[in-house]
């Protein structure tokens, strides 16, 4: 059973902050007031939040995850990178336009294990890759 | 909670606050201002934004651009006051859930 997860990265793909809150689940995160303040906090170096969905194959960002990316970069007042990771892809989404909502894939990747906080993020998600 | 004496944001005029208000702190396009004036502090979420809509609106929010903001995807954070901060305040930020 996997348990969503995200990360919060800079610029350079360095982790700023693990968003782990005690009553995550299978298939969501809910709000905090505390992944606000951190952002807010990093606006000026934020590049990414990469957050897990259960299962495997090309991710895709739920309603709640849309409206989510929209309300945050409208009080940020900039765009940033949002990642979604499944048990063996990873796809980032970005905003297109021209409706506030339209957001679309603009890189999608198999796992890469060499990067550290990818790694971390799945363990966090689903417990570790297992080999074969 | 006896009335406070509270600093007004940036305009540096002196407020009295009633225990049934609250100062109303907001965040839009990468800025952050509180309103000039308190606001009740049992007010409806949806008044909250509506009030904080108006007042970005008009231009009379300091420290945030006058814009025509839109608030339907953020929520109504309220703290009541505390021996640290000595009166209620509320703040409109957008919301952060990921999932179904």
């Amino acid at each position: 059973m996997s348990t969503e997860a995200a990360v919060v990265l800079n610029l350079v793909g360095e982790v700023l902050y693990w968003h782990l809150p005690k009553n995550r689940g299978t298939t969501y995160i809910p709000d905090t007031r505390t992944l606000w303040e951190v952002l807010w906090q990093y606006r000026g170096n934020l590049g990414a939040v990469v957050h897990s969905h259960p299962g495997k194959g090309l991710p895709g960002p739920s309603g709640t995850d849309i409206t989510t990316f929209a309300a945050v970069e409208a009080a940020l007042g900039k765009r940033i990178r949002w990642g979604i990771i499944t048990y063996d892809q990873l796809a980032y989404f970005e905003w297109k336009g021209p409706g506030e909502h339209d957001y679309i894939c603009t890189d999608q990747q198999n796992f890469d294990i060499t990067l550290k906080w990818l790694k971390d993020l799945h363990t966090h998600s689903y417990g570790g890759i297992q080999n074969g | 909670m006896a009335d406070e004496l509270v600093p007004a944001g940036q305009q540096e005029v002196i407020v009295v606050m009633q225990d049934y208000e609250a100062r109303l702190n907001v965040t839009w396009n990468g800025q952050n201002g509180d309103l000039a004036d308190p606001i009740p502090f049992d007010a409806s979420d949806n008044d909250i934004k509506a009030m904080a809509t108006e007042a970005i609106e008009s231009g009379t929010v300091a420290g945030i651009a006058e814009a025509q903001p839109n608030f339907n995807d953020f929520v109504v954070d309220r703290f009541a006051a505390s021996e640290a901060v000595p009166y209620n305040r509320v703040f409109v930020r957008p919301k952060t859930p990921f999932g179904d």
